[in-house]
């Protein structure tokens, strides 16, 4: 999240990311679902949507109706939990903040995964990249697995190879490694293992005999960019060593859309966190609305600088939506309203940013008419869309009236919730006394 | 992620004792976080990543002002120590004990007449999910 600075010598970039993440996470409270095999459903338990390993080893694949699986659940010892994003938005930013801690530069990428930016020796930085990982575990509870590389492609290839093999416990640095055997491995590795390759992208590179990473690597890249596109070239390149995916403060995917963004001129009063947390919301419900997305949590964080002498402060907070909405209005207010309490008057915040997560197409759901607000029917997201188009996103702001950030009642199925933990004071963990 | 929201109101500041002793001629490096209220997160919570507060459900602490409904504040963090007060896993439950390692023997003591003491036999059978740091005792 802080702005990467230009890597001298020894810096490399790790990437971290939190092994089946919604499962740990209700595992961090549940010791009962250590070592047995768990899934976590989709919104309205509709169908699995993580994993742990031992339910990887049923043979049970993201995606499959919960319906199949409910009948046999007993028998193989399966346990369920519905989504419980409060409690994963919640782990989330207690992690990244944690990470942040490590690192020069922070670039938070999704809700599971963070880039870091660290320097020293290969050795120093596996010892490192063990240290980030106990660390992790003991403030959270959560296993990481650490991939370090000279690019975010190859921190990201490194990370899967620790995830693979586990005697490297949790932390792989390529330059640490034996050069034949990354060589080895990229050359069994099938193409589509590889950061932001798909498997339609797959299907024509092996029709060009680019089957696998090894294959890939040592493809032209201008013939690539020819081919196919700058972004597949920047593939190429960074597989040799060259760095140049730059930093991204917008992404989307299946599972979250994220807008941070750093300040130039830190902010340093609740009522200019208010606007920003107001136009941000606006931005990621603009992004919602083009991808033709619904989001039913939104987490809204903002944090100062690492290096800040003064007060440190990295303010988070996540909450679950009436229902499922792209509404700029309702998230505004909820990306306002659930930081509000934390931002500390007179703190310089030198970022800010929120994350949309519980992601489904718009339509999913059957919209209960009382949940369809006004707004949503007036077209506002549109209309807003159109001012700020206009005249820029300053222009335009929503009032702060109106709606609590109680968790309003959730009209969908969650069955197999386990209680949000960590955000709700009717639902702490029950510690016995017996 | 606060556990506790401290109730900033959102009036307009009245001009504070540090704007005032600004003006009388020494500055206060403290000025910019002046801010009348106590906030309990900062004198509770020594790192916000690694602290839960957790519900105690039961009677085997109330010999040391432990109760059935009390809130603890537990850091994940921490160091177990011959002493503590810990969270820890007992048959898969979330336990509270007092955590006794005098030399040879782990000890999972209860603080009531009646509870008996939890044994542990080896080192890496003993699971601490946490350290208690305060209890928030229901009076």
């Amino acid at each position: 999240m802080s702005e990467p600075a230009a890597p001298p010598g020894a810096q490399r970039i790790a990437l971290v990311d939190v092994n089946s993440f919604y499962v740990s996470c209700e595992r961090a409270f549940d010791p009962k679902l250590a070592g047995v095999p768990v899934v976590v459903l989709s919104n309205n338990d509709g169908c699995v949507v993580a994993r742990s390993d031992e339910a990887k080893a049923l043979g049970i694949k993201t995606g499959t109706p919960w319906f199949k699986l409910a009948e046999s659940a007993p028998r193989v010892g399966l346990i369920q939990r519905s989504s419980n994003y409060e409690l994963y938005g919640d782990l989330s930013s207690r992690v990244m903040e944690l990470l942040g801690r490590y690192a020069l530069w922070q670039e938070v990428y999704s809700i599971d995964e963070s880039f870091l930016g660290l320097a020293g020796t290969p050795r120093e930085l596996e010892a490192q990249g063990a240290t980030i990982r106990t660390a992790v575990a003991r403030h959270t509870g959560l296993p990481v697995c650490v991939g370090i590389g000279t690019t975010k492609t190859l921190a990201k290839f490194a990370n899967r190879i620790a995830k693979q093999n586990r005697h490297l416990q949790g932390v792989c640095n390529l330059e640490t490694m034996d050069p034949a055997a990354v060589e080895a491995i990229m050359s069994r590795v099938p193409v589509t293992g590889l950061w932001g390759v798909g498997s339609r992208l797959g299907t024509k590179l092996d029709a060009m005999g680019i089957s696998t990473v090894a294959d890939l690597r040592a493809a032209d890249p201008a013939l690539i960019r020819r081919k196919f596109s700058v972004t597949l070239q920047r593939t190429v390149l960074e597989l040799n060593g060259t760095a140049c995916i730059p930093h991204e403060d917008e992404r989307a995917d299946r599972k979250q859309l994220i807008f941070s963004r750093s300040f130039s001129t830190p902010v340093t009063s609740a009522a200019e966190m208010r606007q920003v947390m107001s136009i941000y919301a606006q931005q990621a419900a603009a992004r919602l609305e083009r991808e033709g997305q619904q989001a039913s949590i939104l987490t809204a964080y903002a944090g100062t600088s690492h290096f800040s002498e003064r007060a440190a402060s990295f303010p988070s907070a996540t909450v679950r939506l009436p229902s499922p909405t792209s509404d700029p209005v309702i998230l505004s207010r909820a990306a306002v309203g659930a930081l509000e309490s934390q931002v500390v008057e007179g703190v310089p915040y030198t970022k800010a940013g929120v994350m949309l997560s519980g992601l489904e197409s718009a339509g999913a759901q059957p919209l209960f008419e009382e949940f369809v607000s006004v707004q949503e029917r007036r077209n506002l997201g549109e209309l807003l869309g159109k001012v700020t188009d206009k005249y820029g996103a300053a222009s335009i702001g929503l009032g702060l009236a109106g709606m609590s950030t109680a968790t309003p009642e959730w009209t969908m199925s969650r069955r197999y919730s386990s209680p949000r933990y960590t955000t709700e004071w009717s639902e702490l963990p029950v510690v016995k006394a017996v | 992620m606060a556990v506790f929201s401290a109730d900033r109101s959102r009036r307009p500041a009245p001009p504070s004792e540090s704007d005032a002793a600004t003006a009388a001629g020494f500055p206060s490096p403290a000025r910019d976080y002046f801010d009348g209220r106590i906030d309990l997160n900062r004198h509770l919570i020594r790192d916000p990543t690694s602290t839960y507060v957790v519900r105690v459900e039961g009677d085997s602490m109330a010999g040391t002002g432990i109760c059935n409904g009390d809130e603890l504040i537990v850091d994940r963090s921490l160091t177990p120590r011959d002493g503590a007060v810990v969270v820890a896993v007992v048959d898969g439950e979330l336990t509270v004990r007092r955590l006794l390692l005098d030399g040879q023997r782990i000890v999972l003591r209860a603080e009531s007449p009646g509870y008996p003491d939890i044994l542990v036999a080896e080192p890496s059978e003993l699971s601490v999910w946490g350290v208690v740091t305060r209890c928030l005792h229901h009076v």
